[in-house]
């Protein structure tokens, strides 16, 4: 496969999601990303380039990071001839894998993760360096990761399942949600003290007050509450009264 | 509080654009959390100290989700740089209250266009269908950029909408100033209930739940050692 089709393939990757839609939902992504990889097939097999295209863009829905993997073991199942359904089960079969590793890993791991060390970092003073670095180390392992997953894609072919089960991914999934779980426990308390300095002993009982209720909401409220909803609600609450009373 | 230039506006309106094409479109390279949007937010409008703050605040509501495929999610991005727009300049945390509410409720609309964006991006499908089933490889090219240009114009509709909101409250502050500290606890309170209530849901009872409370009784500690 020629260099520049698996560096523009790459590049695309990043916007695997730009037409997200019900239907499909990742599938257009795909096979917007998948073009230049069948490129080689136009010249080889007409016909086998134009059921490739077709292939590629069907519904995929998997973490937009781990993409690469699927992306690659199909441009290399199509380019290798193997027969069209194979292939569509192949795609099928990927999905939930996938999914569920990727999100494990990615959105509830490494974002929530950084994303605690880094308000953590603010508070201890680092400012907006913290803020620079949560970009700067969340792009370099969201980056190579996706770099790694099309390579390992190209490499394997339908052998892509056993490589991932095989691969650093679930070693780093089941590791990365204490850490988050660590951060993210480690940032409450920080950022509460820091947001509360000098508001005064009455905001600081109202916060608390405030919180712990929508803990026990978030806990018992059922499917109706949201974290968004509880607050939207008591800010508009006491605006209103605090307008009347005040 | 000095008012904010025409433009300081545009690049705000460009800056709340760009994060909103981060969240789900192009590249998701994390600028869209409220941490970044909100800092750069504040940089733009010459207030970094307020653009951190909210940046932060905003942060725990955004650690309370996880921004998975077709979940429902609020679009805390543009909600942020708007946020931002609405108390730059005043001295913390006076606005700071009124600025959360501007943004929660457009982070809310935010998650709603998010929703018509898909049922529009699948219209789009069914358009080129046949298309799509040819296996042409411009009307595939024309989907794709079809959907980054109306997550492009929904992130511009969605920032100048907050903008206006902001420039609303800079110039009629509806609160009097008691009022605005009750709401900043208050908003404050909220967020710290978002992220430990979602920091508890995310770790059921596994181990992660054990790591939760010793991050926790880590963070108390650092805390009260800061006095």
């Amino acid at each position: 496969m020629k260099t520049q089709g698996r560096a523009l393939a790459f590049a695309r990757l990043f916007a695997i999601q730009g037409d997200w839609n019900y239907e499909r939902m990742l599938g257009i992504g795909m096979g917007y990303a998948a073009e230049p990889l069948l490129d080689e097939l136009k010249t080889r097999d007409p016909a086998r380039h134009t059921a490739a295209v077709v292939r590629s863009a069907e519904f995929f829905n998997c973490n937009p990071n781990l993409a690469g993997l699927a992306l690659g073991a199909l441009a290399r199942a199509e380019r290798d001839g193997v027969p069209g359904e194979q292939v569509s089960r192949l795609r099928t079969a990927l999905c939930g894998p996938l999914g569920a590793i990727g999100d494990r890993l990615f959105w509830a791991g490494v974002v929530p993760a950084l994303s605690a060390l880094a308000i953590a970092a603010v508070v201890l003073g680092a400012g907006v360096w913290a803020v620079a670095g949560f970009l700067l180390v969340y792009n370099t392992v969201r980056v190579s990761t996706a770099w790694w997953s099309l390579r390992t894609g190209l490499h394997e072919g339908l052998q892509v399942g056993g490589a991932v089960g095989r691969s650093w991914l679930p070693w780093a999934a089941d590791r990365v949600g204490p850490v988050a779980g660590f951060a993210v426990g480690l940032a409450v308390p920080l950022a509460g003290r820091w947001l509360l300095k000098g508001l005064g002993p009455q905001a600081m009982v109202l916060a608390v007050f405030l919180a712990m209720g929508g803990v026990a909401l978030s806990r018992w409220g059922g499917t109706h509450y949201s974290a968004v909803r509880y607050a939207l609600v008591v800010l508009v609450l006491l605006a209103a009264g605090g307008m009347v009373m005040l | 509080m000095s008012p904010l230039d025409t433009g300081t506006l545009l690049l705000l309106l460009g800056w709340g654009t760009l994060v909103a094409l981060d969240l789900v479109s192009v590249p998701q390279a994390m600028y869209a959390r409220p941490l970044v949007a909100g800092t750069v937010a504040g940089l733009i409008a010459g207030d970094v100290t307020t653009g951190l703050s909210l940046g932060v605040l905003l942060e725990l509501f955004a650690l309370d989700v996880l921004p998975v495929g077709a979940a429902r999610y609020p679009d805390h991005g543009p909600a942020t740089v708007a946020a931002v727009a609405a108390a730059a300049g005043a001295p913390w945390p006076e606005r700071m209250g009124m600025a959360v509410l501007l943004a929660l409720l457009l982070a809310v609309l935010g998650g709603w266009s998010l929703q018509r964006l898909r049922h529009r991006n699948a219209e789009a499908l069914h358009d080129r269908a046949a298309a799509l089933a040819a296996g042409s490889q411009p009307g595939l090219r024309a989907l794709q950029w079809g959907g980054l240009g109306r997550d492009a114009i929904r992130g511009v509709l969605l920032t100048a909408l907050g903008l206006a909101g902001a420039l609303l409250l800079r110039a009629f502050p509806p609160f009097p100033p008691r009022l605005q500290g009750l709401l900043a606890a208050a908003a404050i309170g909220c967020a710290l209930a978002a992220v430990a209530g979602g920091a508890a849901r995310s770790a059921g009872r596994g181990p992660r739940l054990y790591w939760l409370i010793a991050g926790l009784a880590a963070g108390l500690v650092i805390a009260l050692g800061l006095g």
